[in-house]
């Protein structure tokens, strides 16, 4: 039950992070931005996906 | 050069109220060391160090806070500045960090000075040599280590969010880039754990190991202490200064695409 609680938890986080990656795409036109919201967007991913905590 | 010159006596227009507020809050935090009347001498020191420690911190974060008023100078989503100098968006950057490193420098080699007072009043008068790694390679060491990037991440942070401002709210970039940057530090920091000591760790505060010889401590440190001082290691200045500095390399060209 906590571990498929923690699957939703982590799919919606995504979903959440995936939604804020658009935004930030389409926010901007600078490529240097973009690069900078991938990293960071990317390291969380990487958190909800594999991630230890 | 002009340009830059013109730019850094801007940030001292802006920012001289804040500068002015942490070097007047030294006067406070030396009250607040004259204050600790505890009698057992580890204690005393003890308390005395840990409050130059929270100096330390709200320093830090003042900084912080002071060169990340970014947002302040825009006017209907322009920078109101920029619209009329036209250096470039390094120029800027450079400026800005400038002047809240020179302010920092100042705040911390204070800080350091209090450290030999309390030093001194616990009846430890080290060689000349240790009294300027105190004044000087300590907090040239903290600043270029943890300071400089702290700085450099606020400009970041910054410049990054406000890039957005145009097509809508910036708190979504600003919100990943601080729920990120933990987990990006975490393996950073992995890292340089990884690497310190491969170089030659420098030795410092020699004549303060007395201090811990006198009192007996013991301590749970990362850095390996010896009886001719703290071994630190040059692998965390170095990664953190070579971050930082890519850090505001991107704040510079971020500020030029966007503003460019």
């Amino acid at each position: 039950m906590t571990q498929a609680f923690l699957i939703v938890l982590r799919l919606m986080a995504l979903a959440l992070l995936g939604y804020f990656a658009y935004r930030m795409w389409l926010g901007t036109r600078s490529w240097t931005t973009r690069a900078v919201a991938f990293v960071f967007t990317g390291a969380l991913a990487w958190q909800f996906i594999a991630g230890t905590w | 050069m002009r340009g830059f010159k013109t730019l850094l006596w801007l940030e001292y227009r802006r920012s001289r109220v804040w500068a002015a507020a942490l070097l007047g809050s030294l006067a406070f935090w030396f009250w607040g060391l004259n204050q600790v009347t505890v009698s057992d001498f580890t204690e005393r020191a003890g308390i005395r160090v840990a409050i130059v420690s929270v100096a330390a911190a709200v320093g830090l974060v003042v900084l912080c806070f002071m060169i990340g008023r970014i947002r302040g100078e825009t006017r209907r989503g322009q920078y109101q500045m920029l619209l009329l100098t036209p250096p470039s968006g390094y120029v800027h950057i450079l400026a800005r960090v400038l002047f809240a490193l020179g302010t920092g420098i100042v705040y911390y080699v204070i800080l350091g000075g209090l450290l030999w007072w309390v030093a001194a009043r616990a009846g430890i008068h080290p060689d000349a040599g240790s009294v300027l790694q105190l004044l000087l390679a300590g907090p040239f060491y903290g600043i270029g280590a943890v300071v400089l990037p702290f700085l450099s991440w606020t400009v970041l942070l910054m410049v990054f969010s406000s890039a957005f401002r145009l097509a809508g709210p910036s708190w979504v970039p600003g919100i990943v880039m601080v729920a990120g940057t933990p987990f990006l530090f975490r393996w950073i920091s992995d890292g340089i754990v990884r690497l310190s000591y491969s170089l030659t760790a420098w030795s410092m505060f020699g004549g303060f190991t007395r201090l811990i010889d006198r009192a007996e401590m013991e301590f749970e440190t990362e850095v390996v202490i010896t009886s001719q001082g703290a071994l630190i290691p040059q692998e965390p200045l170095w990664i953190m200064l070579a971050l930082s500095i890519l850090m505001l390399e991107i704040a510079g060209r971020i500020w030029q695409e966007v503003e460019g």
